[in-house]
């Protein structure tokens, strides 16, 4: 297991009990059998990734959260990361830089959303590129789906996908997952709906696939317009309208209008989008008494959410998600180094 | 020119219903004579005599839809690469789109092309489609009467709708008074717009922008009502989806004129060969559901669908080599056609005589072409198969210079042994 037997499950935040313990964290991950069965030695993607594994990475990112503030770890300790996001962002790209450090890695930012190589046409040759000078780790950022899948085929290095078109985003799925866990113990039987742009959304779909195999209830809430095709099939089910969709729900997780990705059919006006699906204090109302917000940022206040809401403390985890997305990209960072070391010693032995 | 002398050989000819050992004679580059072994006798003595013992003589493939490349994309298909493998693939003559650069849409363009036949040697014969429209932006109507008498068979915007209705109206008009048919790739590009697979969950889980098949359904619809009104010869291309089989089924018990090809895509696989980002199955149309794939099985079993083409649609590696949504549609289909198409008849779906009415005796009717023919008399465009030899389609062994294929590894039956033209040999397998 990836987690020490006597560590608590699910501690919540403020709890002084949740103790940390430094040897393990200390150590190197020998629970690398646990990740030797994350694909290949990447992490692309939630769908099809067993639950064990999920819970080990959400548990170990609970330790990792655990850690004093200056607390630097010596884990991957030789190993370079290089950060490669196509697409701009940046609470991800300073996430995952920080989680690297943290770690004991040493880091690279390549500013492929500057250069020459900025666009999706020269992919496998970025990926041939980089991969001459033997990078452990490649987290990339890319605005076509399917892209991490495609680096993982041309690089030597474990891809970690920091977002893939509207593909998945599986560190924010796991990152939210660990914020929940903290806050409210458990995740499965919750019910929580995830509100908003789902169409253009890589986080809905990380979270549907996540947080149902954890075993949540998950329910969609969107205009018809930006609820893709077919994905009732998922096992979800689906709302037009919010205050039916929030009815009784311990957690309305928000996303963002994806502007960007929309091809200007979807929605009359952000006006109209706030009146009828943004979330509200009144709103609110209907969802289980201190029901939870969440939204993987960057918000648009005023389009899915009400700005006084989003500063709710009470409420919003908002700014508990960013905090817990650098232990969760430390452990992902770990695992895929414990599985990259197991494949390369396999290959050894 | 020496005499061939095919010697008992299993004869299957759509066009005369020949479906038996046979003997025969080819000379002049025609069928001299065809026949019972014994009503035809024995050879003439200088006659290059042919045993073929378990082999299949039908007429060479008519492919009718083809991009060539040339001129203009040569790097992605070359005169010479495209011939070798359309002789490789059996095919024996392939009806080219306009898409080149400069396109098809002006009578020299087009006779420099068709120049092809008179200097060919030893290579399948190329025919071409005029543009529709000029410069295939749907803007305005191309030179259609000049391209004819160029050599058009038919008129179309390639790989691209003829998508303003009133356009479309003016050009099947012309085009039926030309009597010259319209070849379609059905497709409401509005509604299709940024598409990048079939719509359906798989989309959804993938993250692509999904293509309805309604798409298909709404052009097909929208053009059957305009064949109706102009009475031109209609006809869709690389069908895709149970709805457009149905509507063209339909429309033809009313009676219109129209008809239809598929390609091998779109009853060999579904929208679940996409689940792995693996570009070689972006194709345009889109890999469809399993519905729509066994609807396009039923429509070649029951004569709905008239044609099979390659829909041939060579990309060079860096064009694939690209993220799924931006990689180029189109695969390397010339020397798979014959084989993929055999599959249906070793599955039981057709017989061994509607493989070659499907692939060359139809499409050579269709589009008033030479070939597809055995008759006596007709010219020995002809292709020797070895009919349950099994082998692997292996994209590095294509003659084609691209040797992208969904069909990648996957085992056939039926394997191509000579192709020849004007009765002469222009291939011969290898092995």
């Amino acid at each position: 297991m990836a987690t020490d037997p006597n560590a608590k499950k699910g501690n919540v935040a403020g709890d002084s009990s949740a103790t940390t313990d430094s040897d393990l964290l200390r150590q190197n991950a020998r629970d690398s059998q646990l990740f030797a069965s994350l694909n290949g030695h990447h992490l692309l993607g939630i769908e099809g990734m067993k639950r064990p594994i999920i819970e080990g990475l959400i548990d170990r990112a609970n330790q990792f959260a655990e850690l004093p503030k200056n607390e630097m770890l010596t884990h991957l300790k030789g190993m370079t990361v290089f950060n490669l996001f196509f697409e701009n962002s940046t609470r991800t790209r300073v996430s995952f830089d920080l989680a690297a450090r943290k770690i004991g890695a040493s880091v690279v930012n390549v500013p492929v959303s500057t250069s020459s190589i900025k666009k999706g046409e020269s992919l496998v040759d970025t990926a041939v590129t980089l991969n001459a000078m033997h990078p452990d780790i490649l987290v990339m950022r890319h605005q076509h789906s399917g892209a991490s899948l495609m680096l993982s085929r041309h690089v030597d290095a474990s891809v970690v996908n920091a977002g893939d078109g509207r593909h998945e985003h599986p560190t924010q799925a796991l990152l939210d997952a660990l914020t929940i866990k903290r806050r409210l113990g458990e995740i499965a039987g919750l019910k929580i709906a995830i509100c908003g742009d789902i169409a253009n959304s890589r986080v809905a779909r990380s979270n549907i696939h996540l947080l149902s195999t954890l075993g949540a209830q998950i329910r969609l809430v969107s205009p018809s317009t930006l609820l893709p095709s077919g994905i009732e099939e998922m096992g979800i089910t689906t709302h037009y309208d919010l205050m039916d969709g929030i009815e009784g729900v311990d957690i309305v997780m928000l996303l963002r209008l994806q502007t960007e990705r929309m091809q200007g059919t979807e929605t009359p006006s952000q006006r109209e989008f706030f009146h009828l699906f943004g979330l509200n204090a009144e709103k609110l109302a209907e969802a289980a008494p201190n029901a939870l917000i969440m939204h993987p940022g960057p918000m648009n206040r005023g389009v899915e959410i009400d700005s006084a809401l989003a500063d709710d403390h009470e409420r919003s985890l908002i700014t508990m998600q960013v905090d817990m997305g650098v232990a969760v990209r430390m452990a992902c960072l770990e695992a895929v180094a414990a599985a990259r070391n197991a494949d390369q010693q396999g290959q050894a032995s | 020119m020496t005499a061939v002398f095919f010697n008992k050989i299993h004869v299957c000819d759509p066009s005369s219903g020949r479906d038996e050992i046979s003997s025969v004679l080819v000379k002049d580059g025609m069928i001299k004579a065809i026949g019972s072994p014994q009503s035809i006798g024995s050879p003439p003595k200088d006659a290059t005599i042919i045993e073929a013992q378990g082999a299949v003589l039908a007429p060479g493939l008519v492919d009718m839809r083809v991009q060539s490349r040339n001129p203009g994309y040569t790097h992605q298909e070359s005169p010479t690469s495209l011939a070798q493998a359309a002789a490789a693939g059996g095919i024996t003559s392939m009806v080219c789109l306009p898409n080149t650069n400069p396109v098809l849409d002006n009578p020299d363009s087009l006779a420099a092309l068709m120049r092809h036949n008179t200097d060919r040697i030893a290579s399948p014969r190329l025919y071409a489609y005029g543009a529709a429209t000029k410069g295939l932006d749907d803007e305005a109507m191309a030179e259609l009467g000049l391209l004819a008498e160029a050599g058009a068979v038919g008129f179309t915007n390639a790989t691209k709708p003829i998508a303003d209705s009133l356009i479309m109206r003016r050009i099947m008009d012309y085009a039926a008074m030309l009597d010259k048919p319209i070849i379609q790739h059905a497709e409401d590009i509005s509604l299709a717009r940024d598409g990048e697979m079939n719509e359906s969950v798989n989309s959804t889980r993938l993250g692509l922008r999904g293509i309805p098949a309604e798409a298909e359904e709404i052009m097909v619809a929208r053009d059957l009502a305009l064949a109706r009104l102009t009475g031109v010869r209609y006809h869709v291309a690389h069908v895709s989806t149970a709805r457009a089989v149905a509507l063209i089924r339909q429309a033809k018990a009313d009676g219109l004129s129209v008809t239809c090809d598929t390609a091998p895509p779109y009853f060999g696989l579904n929208d679940l060969a996409v689940m792995e980002y693996d570009t070689r199955f972006r194709l345009s149309p889109p890999l469809r559901s399993e519905d729509d794939r066994q609807a396009v099985l039923e429509g070649i079993a029951d004569g709905t669908i008239d044609a099979i083409a390659s829909d041939h649609a060579p990309q060079d590696r860096d064009s694939k080599l690209l993220p799924f949504g931006i990689a180029a549609t189109g695969a390397s289909a010339l020397e798979t056609l014959l084989p993929l198409v055999m599959g249906l008849y070793h599955q039981g779906v057709i017989s061994l005589m509607r493989v070659f009415e499907l692939t060359s005796s139809v499409p050579a009717t269709l589009l008033d072409l030479p070939g597809g023919s055995l008759s006596q008399g007709a010219t020995a465009d002809m292709v020797v198969v070895a009919p349950d030899r099994s082998w692997q389609i292996r994209g590095k062994a294509f003659k084609s210079l691209s040797h992208s294929t969904p069909f990648e590894g996957q085992p056939v039956q039926g394997k191509v042994l000579s192709t020849w033209v004007d009765g002469v040999m222009i291939y011969a397998d290898g092995e």
